[in-house]
């Protein structure tokens, strides 16, 4: 009996701070795009109709646009002056890759500026370690 | 069911270590790094030899790298009487893409020691040759060349520079 209470326990905690941590972060889980989903987008030529934003060290994915680190408020000016005339339903992809989520200063403030700005169809690209390991050493296309 | 695991744990394990393989390992001799200094001349890991070296692999994009350069900065104040006398010496090795950042980063933090990089981000080949994987890095390398300490960072660090630089 008291394994299983303490297995309860466990759960209702385990769940409540998944809860608390997908509530701090500005994106919902559905909104989070695998590299593989982007990259295979990119070959089949459907590249075009995504907007492919780099908000941190560089934009090394192929036809991405170099925004800048988006810790800095004049790379989130340059951001919401790159979507100013974009349809809010419009495909939009951002990416940083110089770290883990957990650590990364530049995806919180640049996905918080598109909901901001409105933006239905924001994705964030989800890079669990880095824009290195996750495409580059993928041989996913690049902008070089 | 206990073969299914064994089986797992044997993948795992070679997983891992073939995913690891190409790291910099201790005891290997240290590949030569020669790249470009802040003010335009070049550097070579090679020139250093007969100090102790620390190489940072690090970057302004980098935020944990960034914060452990106060701590590398009291590290280089701790040791400057062996810094002197040419027995211990910090390389800074940036993968930085943008040149200004970089020089930015540098005045800002007021580091002294030798700083280089190619400014070619996880493009660069010092990152291949090290096989690094993810900042922040470091190497150890013995005034013979050779790779003697990997990723050692905090107090660990302080203790391991402190003790080989008394058995010198």
């Amino acid at each position: 009996m008291k394994h299983i209470l303490f297995l309860i326990a466990g759960f209702i905690f385990f769940t409540l701070n998944l809860k608390a941590q997908s509530k701090q972060e500005p994106w919902r889980p559905d909104q989070l795009m695998a590299p593989k989903v982007l990259a295979d987008k990119i070959t089949s030529n459907q590249g075009h109709n995504v907007l492919i934003l780099s908000v941190g060290p560089d934009a090394v994915i192929k036809g991405s646009v170099d925004i800048g680190p988006a810790q800095d408020a004049e790379h989130i000016g340059k951001l919401k002056a790159q979507l100013k005339n974009a349809p809010k339903d419009k495909e939009i992809v951002i990416y940083c890759g110089c770290c883990p989520f957990n650590k990364c200063p530049n995806i919180r403030p640049a996905f918080t500026a598109l909901n901001e700005m409105g933006f239905k169809n924001a994705k964030l690209l989800d890079i669990p370690k880095n824009i290195k390991v996750d495409w580059l050493d993928k041989d996913y296309p690049t902008n070089e | 069911m206990r073969t299914l695991l064994q089986i797992l744990t044997l993948y795992f394990l070679t997983h891992s270590a073939m995913a690891q393989s190409n790291q910099v390992k201790v005891g290997q001799a240290a590949p030569d790094i020669s790249l470009t200094k802040p003010d335009g001349t070049q550097l070579s890991l090679h020139s250093l030899k007969g100090k102790l070296v620390l190489i940072d692999f690090w970057a302004t994009w980098c935020a944990p790298c960034v914060k452990e350069q106060p701590e590398l900065k009291s590290l280089y104040s701790k040791f400057h009487k062996h810094v002197n006398d040419d027995q211990f010496e910090i390389l800074g090795v940036s993968f930085d893409k943008n040149g200004d950042s970089w020089q930015k980063a540098i005045e800002r933090l007021d580091i002294s020691w030798p700083q280089v990089s190619d400014l070619k981000f996880w493009k660069s080949p010092v990152a291949k040759v090290y096989g690094i994987e993810e900042l922040p890095f470091n190497v150890i390398v013995d005034a013979q060349g050779k790779v003697i300490a990997v990723s050692l960072h905090g107090k660990e660090l302080e203790e391991f520079i402190s003790n080989q630089l008394a058995a010198e």
